[in-house]
């Protein structure tokens, strides 16, 4: 008797397990699964945003038309130049400002704050302010000259390729340098502090016990973090879309998210766009499958 | 030994200032935009670009921000496209509070069949980044003809697997006795759900809360897709139509940009730890 209720409670708690996964399943059914699904279906097709004729099917055509497209590859080249000239930045300073930080015996909880208030900005606040800032009267170039000493230079931030590349990623790095230092800050937080006195005891200085007991500690989060803020990266759209908005030329920063947005939105072409989207997902599983495994194998237990 | 102590501690002193002014000039780096926001966001346009830049204006232009919520039409689309942002921020954090508590509760406490299948292929999604899936998502969302409507705008985001993660780790812990003592009262298990386990998980909802809150506030490119007329645009879609139409105003703009930041600096100040616990928990958790 007493076993047979028992069975009937484990039943019922099934149930209602499954009753409480299903609305999530069924959501995640429709808009994860059969989207990713129907995107290398459509990039294998073509079809048009506006004409309600089905999907025509040709074979790897439009990956084929990609690869012979300057405008792919300058769209290639646009986003990998931003991943690599923004994370890698926001890497070494974040990680330097968190290492400085966690000198102090005082005032840590107001520098965090302050490095961190840009990131409540949402990103096209951000684009703006940058936008005026960047201005040929702005506070970029009189920034510059006083530091130059030279009156008068138009740095030209929003005119030529490489300062429109450069200014983008400033706002980018700007925006979000705080957040990583305070993820970086956690992981220090968390390596126990008995660690370090034991180094200096030894007669480790700062240096060293910076060196040689925080950062092999902090591998693990250094690891994650850069394979995030490359994801992340990876996907950048709003600050370059609203200075293209504003008028500033497109070709520099026109990174693979708007080019997927200007082919679908823009030209109408559908199953283009889908295999653009196709390429984006698989580097970007490439780099979380490299998370995924480098947060397994460096585990490191403090105990 | 005496002379070299001290030495060591002048040294000791001087790095310590060097390490005291570069975090202040970084600090004073990092706020400057911030400030210039609000200060120009005062100003009449020709002290904007003024050499060298007036931090303080003497010439103050409160229109500015009467001209931001009046818009370049005159129709106050501002004030809607704000409301609207609230709307669907308010809605898509409130379901995805709801439906990430209730399924992380579900995958935490009820053993069923295939439950770490389930709880896989839900991690799982946290792999296909929106930006490869929007345009197909956005198809099926036309094919729904949810097209600029509310439902359009929401319905894709009403829950997540990264908050499903958080709760069910949060929840993993949860005291089984607690839930037990409330069965055998005679509580149902959606009674349970809502007068035990959700009123036991403030942090973590605040957590979640506060980065679903952000996501949407911050949102760009689906309302991009989804929102068509005026009506229903947010204000990031506001912004950007508003810099590409008009912008000679500076002073409205910066104003515009104040405007919508105004209840994220609020939110911020008054629970920035929940800022601060997203932010690391990211990695705590994945890690």
């Amino acid at each position: 008797m007493a076993r047979k209720r028992k069975f009937g409670m484990e039943h019922n708690k099934a149930k209602w397990g499954f009753i409480f996964v299903l609305p999530s399943l069924v959501f995640f059914a429709i808009f994860s699964f059969y989207p990713i699904f129907n995107a290398f279906y459509l990039s294998l097709h073509k079809k048009n945003l506006l004409s309600l004729r089905p999907p025509q099917f040709i074979g790897f055509d439009n990956y084929e038309y990609l690869f012979h497209s300057s405008d792919f590859w300058n769209s290639v080249l646009a986003t990998t130049i931003f991943a690599l000239g923004t994370f890698i930045p926001l890497l070494v300073i974040s990680l330097l400002l968190a290492a400085l930080i966690m000198t102090r015996r005082r005032f840590q909880k107001f520098f965090q704050m302050a490095f961190y208030s840009p990131a409540v900005l949402s990103s096209v606040v951000a684009a703006v302010i940058w936008l005026l800032v960047f201005d040929p009267r702005g506070l970029g170039n009189q920034f510059l000259n006083t530091l130059f000493n030279s009156p008068g230079v138009d740095h030209k931030w929003l005119a030529t390729d490489s300062m429109l590349r450069f200014s983008t990623m400033l706002v980018y790095f700007w925006k979000y340098i705080g957040y990583f230092t305070i993820i970086f800050i956690a992981g220090m937080s968390s390596i126990p502090s008995q660690l370090h006195e034991a180094a200096y005891i030894d007669g480790a200085n700062r240096w060293q016990g910076f060196w040689r007991v925080t950062f092999p500690l902090l591998k693990p989060t250094v690891l994650l973090v850069s394979v995030m803020s490359m994801i992340q990266c990876l996907k950048t759209f709003s600050t370059q879309y609203l200075f293209t908005q504003a008028g500033t030329p497109s070709k520099p920063i026109n990174v693979i998210t708007m080019n997927i947005y200007n082919t679908a939105i823009r030209d109408h072409r559908i199953g283009r766009a889908s295999a653009m989207s196709v390429l984006l997902f698989v580097v970007m599983l490439f780099f979380t499958a490299l998370q995924i495994k480098s947060s397994k194998s460096d585990d490191v237990s403090f105990m | 030994m005496r002379k070299n102590k001290i030495k060591h501690s002048v040294l000791g002193n001087i790095g310590d200032f060097i390490i005291w002014l570069f975090l202040l000039g970084t600090a004073a780096l990092i706020l400057v935009p911030l400030l210039f926001m609000f200060t120009s966001s005062i100003m009449p346009a020709k002290e904007i670009f003024k050499m060298p830049y007036p931090w303080i204006t003497s010439d103050f232009q409160w229109e500015n921000y009467w001209n931001a919520i009046k818009g370049p039409d005159g129709d106050f689309m501002y004030l809607r496209n704000i409301l609207n942002s609230f709307i669907v921020a308010s809605v898509v954090t409130i379901t995805t509070v709801l439906l990430s508590a209730l399924t992380g509760y579900g995958l935490a406490k009820f053993p069923f069949k295939g439950r770490t299948f389930v709880f896989l292929l839900i991690m799982s999604t946290m792999m296909i980044p929106f930006e490869a899936i929007m345009i197909p998502m956005y198809m099926v969302v036309v094919n729904m003809g949810l097209q600029d409507t509310y439902a359009g705008l929401i319905l894709p985001f009403l829950t997540n697997a990264f908050g499903i993660f958080m709760m069910r780790q949060y929840l993993i812990t949860f005291p089984d006795e607690i839930l037990d003592a409330s069965r055998i009262d005679g509580a149902s298990e959606l009674k349970i759900f809502w007068r035990v386990v959700l009123p036991n998980s403030g942090p973590v909802i605040a957590t979640l809360a506060i980065l679903t809150f952000r996501a949407q506030w911050d949102n760009l490119l689906w309302p991009l897709l989804i929102a068509q007329s005026d009506n229903m645009k947010t204000i990031p879609l506001y912004i950007t139509r508003f810099t590409a139409e008009t912008h000679t105003d500076e002073g409205a703009m910066m104003a515009i940009a104040a405007i919508a930041s105004i209840p994220m600096f609020i939110l911020f100040f008054s629970v920035s730890k929940y800022f601060v616990s997203g932010a690391s928990l990211t990695t705590g958790s994945k890690g």
